[in-house]
């Protein structure tokens, strides 16, 4: 086990640094610095002013020089610049250049500094996924819940009237992308064009100050989506279990049905969701995405459109590999869950 | 102010009889008369007007304001290109001089200012009595510190180089040798190569923050010296920046009653899409907008704000560029094929389908009635079939245009209304949208493209900075040797009924040669919920919150 | 004109009925759900004379009641789209005549349920999707958008008018406003209303099925080809290969969509020729998929095999060097002399100069950047499946068996390991254009790599929810087309499945 977790994490650090390179090298990409340059400098910069700009601050170095300051095992530049000034990678605003360390990458905890935003890459990841984590816990206490009750609902009597209702929901619902459902939520529950003006339709509020008003429909929005898919894995799960030997011995000896569902049935039942669910999170970025840009919520997946839409290197490079662990985690916590839950498969 | 009729510049005088024989409007009138150091009172005066009266009576003292807008990055402020991000250092690092809405300029930083006869010397009068915050005095060395910082052309993207390039020596990039010269502890004085009577409006414009000596644009929350009666208290690029009130600093304005009342000021981000702001004014999250655009005046007047607005100079242009070249070829150099571009295109359904109607009606011409000297020249008929004709005639009715914009709503909705209207017309038309964060990158290289252009006040500015041969913002690629003369003669033309026989000619080149399409001018907006005071609309979009209160 | 309401003169006597069937059927649903839970899990009872019988009492009574409204209110809703075929024009209102114009669409799908099954049970799997109602009404529901593209891309017919021409006086006008005089069109209304720009909303909407339709499945077929194509050798294998390979594919799929779309398919990638050379390499797939699964067939008879292979793998370069070559990107040859042996040792024949003629380019994909991006995530998935199943099945016998005749293990991946995968390739094959159809959408609601003024329904959902606080008519049309495609792919897998798993 330990051995297998030790593989699995080795393969994970080899995974992102692949996929930090190809974003690295994708952002350097000549056309993209240009672009940089304008959007920092003067959107209406000369092309000459264009090449001084990046050379002063660095971006023309070599790239794997770039991408081993970035991770922290080359010393970072000192350049001075054609304006005179000397600019340093590791300079902290507001203090000398000569206080400067001399490394200062992913290594030694220094994500590096935003472009756009004007700060330090790990706030901005840390407090944007704190309130993209606030989006997602409710989420998470929506969804989980829901498909669990429609899926074993469904699934403890195969074939009968509930069952067919409530897997045509579920498909119905994983055939629902998030800017579906969002626009048909906003035009239903957030105007007045059909008379149920419930909800709001931003979010930017809910930051602050979450409330049922303000949250309800993002957080649907999102559950909806992965709902149906987790509902018809629970139900497989549970058609498969209440064929088992064991319910149909406990139904003969006459244990009333509801007693043999949650007695005996759920507990088999959940393991295949488990993974199902943790294996869900991933996707769900790609809700978060556009639910964030949809209600105008400020979170991860805003920082991401923001840091991608502006070139924004480095704070890239800190959401890709953010989310390049979550999904590497998430990956390796169902299967390690998987193997503790169920006794059956060992690792050989 | 040392100020008296006695002294008022010879030119003001002249600028006033034109004014009273309404030969000039009044905006114009204050715009140049104010500028050559006349104060707005004098101003009036000059033409038998009262000034307009000071909100400051209304005005409660405190209170905080949240308001919409854009959350940018600061930066130098030389190279800003946004004025949202002046709307927030505008707290603490202010102008030497103010553009109103009425067209004159206001001292703030400086006390007054003398032109001399023929715009060659400049002498700047600094307010006395004005502290940084950090307790030294604000003296004439920061002045000439600032103006010297302008005209440095090798600060990257300095825009402020553009406004004083006058000054600037070609060979070094910096100012010319003697050309800002401290007089005293209060009086800098400026002497120009040449004579340029737009230096004023130049230190006007947002970008002509003053900044302390040891400004570091790199840590400008960190450390905000400066002589305005706010504070950052923090700043979160794309979400949110707050103001607050200095306290215990006294503001050189608290004395001369020129406001600061709020307590607060809070400007949210509600991203680019207007109807996520309604939202959050419905839901009365925001007190008032930057801007109102297009459809949404209507809907925000429905949930009971107050408008605000301006008609401006501000418009689109939709140009083919003359140079660029097409596969080997300048498909926009034949002057019938910018003919039947300009011919197939109804400007009234742009502005109705690109603006909502809120504006007016352009031809083509990049001046207008707004202007002083503007003339009376038709422009093209809209006629799609002859500019069919005209387009086959020249060759080029099978050639597929692209038509680029950037990915916004009023200036998208514009360019794809033009876009429809030539496919109407049977040409063979592409549509390209390229996002905001890269648009700018080729803007004026774009073989046929949209751009918006902000209100000049005056009618040459705008052809000299955009239509003169080999200018560095002349998107239309246009070069005619009989434009830029009687463009030059007609910025040596002080008297408009002079002028405008002049741009009459130029207008009409415009026209003929289908230079662009410059489909309407823009009326600009700005909404706040009822019981706020001071928040009008600005004409320039330039930060005026001191202005701002809750009314009484 | 006037204005059309929704149901005309129609819903004057249906809507009402409608109304208290509707009522009546959520009443009756609610009942057996709430009485299902005290009741025994019994459904039928079978009495000793031989007869059968169905629960009653309350519970029975519930389930029979929800039986019927349930049919009544579907006759009703039939009624609301046969019923004004036969009406004047504009009598039937806004439903009545978006009937009408799809009526091509219903006699095309009417046909072909028709054919279907009178010959299902010659018809293999596709025939026995016809014994599954999920599978009827999820084919039904792809049907009629791959029809509605059809008859919009081929005949121009259904639409009413052009989806680019923007009327003056049409600017987010509500569903059923009348056009004004002489303005071009096929009927003087506006069916669902005008968008943002005075376009007419329903005519982009079927305009946009053709842009869904012909990419979606396109760019499928393309993922799969390049998923078995590695999938199979890295499956037979194992060892080194199946970890490189695996590895690359877990990379990939480790990276969140999102990021990637934003990274890749952005002007400035464009410029730097990436997605040209990413065509390049994955549109070369078919081709080796092709020339192998022939050579692996027919390599014994020579004469055959190239009778064959050489028709079909010209066809294909040819339409290889069409899709890649993109004018105005790196990848630009055709209409300008090359050098394709430039990098020859041999003096003479790096100069050597071929010119292809203009003609030689059949078709532009201006969106090339799209479609290798929906592909090049697709591909990974579709790569693992088909390994997972060639681990499986390589133990069987029949491939024993092949093996002991000797057959080469090229052969043995495609024509024996691959048919017998069919089955879950095949509902992975209509989930995964459910899955492309999504993420195309999500391009479009990103702005990512799309024509402004495209008809296709991401980019007309998110041209439409700018203004969708004021106006949400423009945005639902084309979000309700995008969700009944999905759900009929994915209601059409679903009754596949079930139908397969029966085999």
């Amino acid at each position: 086990m330990g051995l297998f977790i030790l593989r699995r994490l080795g393969v994970m650090l080899l995974t992102a640094l692949c996929l930090t390179f190809i974003v690295f090298w994708l952002t350097n990409l000549a056309p993209n610095l240009e672009k940089l340059a304008k959007t920092q400098g003067n959107a209406r910069m000369s092309d000459e002013a264009v090449v001084s700009w990046l050379e002063n601050r660095g971006y023309s170095q070599a790239l794997p020089v770039k991408y081993g300051q970035w991770l922290g095992v080359l010393p970072g530049y000192v350049i001075e610049g054609t304006d005179g000034e000397v600019r340093a990678r590791c300079q902290i605003p507001g203090e000398p250049v000569e206080d400067a360390a001399t490394f200062c990458g992913i290594l030694q905890g220094d994500w590096g500094y935003s472009t756009v935003f004007k700060d330090e890459v790990g706030t901005i990841v840390a407090t944007r996924l704190g309130l993209t984590g606030k989006l997602m816990f409710w989420v998470m206490m929506v969804m989980v819940p829901g498909a669990l009750i429609i899926g074993v609902l469904a699934g403890m009597r195969e074939g009968s009237r509930t069952d067919r209702s409530l897997s045509t929901v579920s498909i119905v619902s994983t055939a629902t992308p998030e800017y579906v459902s969002g626009v048909v939520f906003i035009s239903v529950f957030a105007t007045a064009t059909f008379g149920m003006q419930w909800f709001k339709g931003t979010a930017t509020s809910a930051m602050d100050d979450a409330t049922f008003e303000n949250f309800f429909l993002p957080v649907m929005t999102i559950a909806l989506y992965g709902m149906g898919y987790i509902a018809r894995m629970t139900r497989a799960s549970m058609t498969e279990v209440m064929t088992a030997q064991y319910i149909r011995t406990a139904r003969l000896k006459g244990v009333s049905f509801p007693k043999i569902v949650l007695k005996h049935a759920l507990r088999n039942a959940l393991i295949a969701p488990f993974t199902v669910i943790m294996l869900q999170f991933p996707w769900l970025l790609n809700g978060v995405v556009i639910v964030e840009t949809l209600f105008n919520y400020k979170g991860f997946g805003w920082v991401l459109v923001q840091a991608a839409g502006n070139n924004d290197i480095e704070l890239l490079l800190g959401v890709s590999i953010v989310s390049v662990f979550v999904v590497l985690i998430t990956q390796l916590i169902s299967d390690i869950g998987y193997v503790f839950l169920n006794p059956r498969i060992r690792i050989s | 102010m040392k100020h008296s009729k006695t002294e008022i510049h010879p030119y003001a005088k002249m600028y006033a009889e034109d004014a009273i024989a309404g030969k000039i409007d009044r905006r114009e009138f204050l715009a140049r008369t104010t500028a050559l150091g006349v104060t707005a009172t004098a101003a009036y005066g000059l033409i038998g007007a009262a000034a307009p009266a000071h909100a400051a009576g209304h005005a409660q003292q405190g209170g905080t304001i949240r308001m919409q807008m854009e959350v940018r990055a600061l930066k130098d402020p030389r190279t800003y290109d946004w004025t949202q991000i002046a709307f927030f250092s505008h707290g603490w690092l202010e102008y030497l001089v103010e553009y109103n809405n009425d067209g004159s300029f206001t001292p703030m930083l400086l006390s007054s200012w003398d032109v001399n006869a023929d715009a060659t010397v400049y002498t700047l009068n600094v307010r006395p009595g004005v502290k940084w915050n950090d307790g030294s005095d604000f003296t004439a060395a920061d002045v000439a510190r600032n103006i010297e910082g302008w005209c440095d052309k090798n600060v990257e993207g300095n825009s402020m180089a553009g406004r004083f390039a006058v000054l600037i020596d070609e060979a070094t990039g910096t100012a010319v040798d003697g050309a800002i010269e401290v007089v005293d502890d209060l009086t800098v004085r400026l002497n120009l190569p040449a004579s340029d009577i737009t230096l004023i409006a130049g230190m006007a414009d947002y970008p002509a923050a003053i900044v302390p000596a040891d400004f570091d644009p790199e840590n400008m929350t960190g450390n905000p010296v400066g002589t305005g009666p706010y504070l950052p208290e923090s700043l979160e690029v794309g979400v949110k920046a707050v103001l607050v009130r200095n306290e215990g600093f006294e503001w050189w304005g608290y004395a001369e009653n020129r406001g600061a009342f709020l307590d607060r000021i809070e400007y949210i981000d509600y991203g680019t899409d207007p109807s996520a702001w309604v939202a959050a004014a419905a839901a009365d999250e925001v007190d008032m907008f930057y801007e109102t655009v297009g459809d949404f005046v209507d809907v925000v007047e429905g949930i009971g704000w107050e408008r605000s607005e301006v008609a401006s100079a501000a418009t689109i242009v939709i140009r083919p560029n003359q140079l660029a070249e097409v596969d080997g070829m300048q498909p926009y150099a034949d002057k019938r094929v910018r003919q039947a571009i300009a011919m197939a295109v109804d400007n009234s359904v742009c502005l109705e389908l690109g603006y909502a109607n809120r504006g007016v009606v352009a031809r083509n011409q990049h001046v207008g009635p707004m202007h002083p000297a503007w003339a009376d020249v038709p422009g093209l008929a809209h006629d799609p079939e002859g500019a069919l004709a005209l387009l086959t005639e020249a060759g080029m009715a099978d050639f597929e245009m692209e038509i680029v914009s950037i990915d916004d709503d009023w200036r998208k909705n514009t360019t794809d209304a033009v876009a429809a209207q030539l496919r109407d017309a049977g040409f063979n038309i592409k549509r390209t949208i390229i996002p905001g964060s890269t648009f700018w990158n080729d803007w004026t290289k774009y073989p046929f493209s949209s751009t918006n252009w902000n209100h000049r006040p005056i009618d040459t500015q705008i052809l000299g900075l955009a239509y003169r041969s080999g200018e560095a913002w002349n998107e239309a690629g246009f070069a005619n040797a009989e434009f830029d003369a009687l463009l030059a003669e007609a910025n040596s033309l002080a008297d408009a009924d002079e002028r405008r026989e002049v741009m009459a000619k130029l207008q009409g080149i415009m026209t003929d040669e289908g230079v662009t399409i410059q489909p309407y001018w823009r009326t600009v907006y700005r909404h706040a919920k009822p019981g706020i005071v001071g928040w009008d609309m600005h004409i320039a979009y330039l930060p005026q919150m001191y202005k701002v209160a809750f009314a009484a | 004109m006037e204005a059309l309401t929704w149901t005309g003169s129609l819903g004057g006597y249906l809507n009402p009925v409608l109304m208290v069937l509707l009522a009546l059927l959520a009443i009756a649903v609610v009942a057996q759900f709430v009485l299902g839970f005290f009741a025994a899990p019994m459904t039928l009872q079978s009495n000793p004379d031989g007869t059968l019988e169905a629960r009653g009492g309350a519970l029975g009574m519930a389930e029979t009641g929800v039986k019927w409204t349930f049919l009544a209110s579907l006759a009703v809703v039939i009624g609301y789209i046969v019923v004004p075929l036969v009406m004047p024009y504009g009598a039937a209102g806004i439903i009545g005549e978006m009937s009408k114009r799809f009526l091509p669409v219903w006699i095309a799908l009417i046909a072909l349920f028709a054919v279907s099954i009178y010959y299902k049970r010659r018809l293999g799997l596709y025939g026995k999707l016809f014994d599954s109602t999920i599978g009827m009404i999820g084919f039904a529901l792809v049907m009629f958008w791959v029809f509605t593209a059809l008859f919009v891309g081929l005949f121009d017919m259904i639409l009413t008018h052009d989806y680019l021409t923007q009327v003056s006086g049409l600017k987010n006008k509500v569903p059923g406003v009348p056009v004004p005089e002489g303005t071009e069109g096929a009927i003087p209304h506006y069916l669902l209303g005008g968008d943002n720009l005075a376009r007419d909303i329903f005519s982009r909407v079927v305009t946009g099925s053709v842009f869904v339709i012909a990419i979606a499945p396109l760019a499928t077929i393309f993922a799969f080809m390049v998923g078995i194509t590695l999938g199979l050798p890295a499956g037979f294998y194992g060892g080194k290969l199946d970890t490189v390979l695996s590895f690359v594919a877990n990379l990939i799929l480790a990276f969140p969509v999102i990021l990637l779309f934003y990274l890749l398919v952005t002007p400035e990638i464009v410029l730097t020729g990436i997605p040209s050379y990413m065509a390049a390499f994955l549109f070369v797939f078919p081709l080796i998929f092709f020339g192998v699964l022939l050579n692996s067939r027919y390599y014994t008879q020579p004469a055959k095999r190239n009778a064959i292979m050489i028709p079909v793998l010209g066809i294909l370069a040819w339409l290889y060097v069409s899709v890649i070559n993109q004018p105005g990107t790196v990848i630009d040859f055709i209409g300008r002399p090359v050098q394709p042996l430039y990098f020859m040792p041999i003096n003479w024949l790096s100069n050597l100069t071929i010119t292809l003629p203009a003609w030689f380019d059949l078709f532009d994909i201006t969106i090339l950047v799209v479609f290798v991006s929906v592909v090049f995530v697709n591909a990974p998935t579709v790569f693992r499946i088909v390994r997972g199943l060639t681990l499986d099945l390589r133990t069987r016998d029949y491939v024993a068996a092949a093996q002991t005749r000797g057959e080469g293990a090229w052969y043995i991946m495609l024509w024996e390991i691959l048919p017998n995968a069919r089955g879950p390739l095949i509902v992975d094959f209509c989930l995964r254009i459910g899955y492309t159809t999504i993420l195309l959408g999500t391009l479009g609601f990103f702005g990512l790599g799309l024509s402004s003024e495209s008809p296709d329904w991401g980019s007309t959902i998110n041209e439409g929810r700018k203004l969708l606080l004021i106006y949400a008519h423009p945005a639902l049309p084309p979000a309700v087309a995008l969700l009944s495609l999905v759900l009929g792919l994915n209601l059409l897998a679903d009754g596949l499945r079930e139908e397969s798993l029966k085999d």
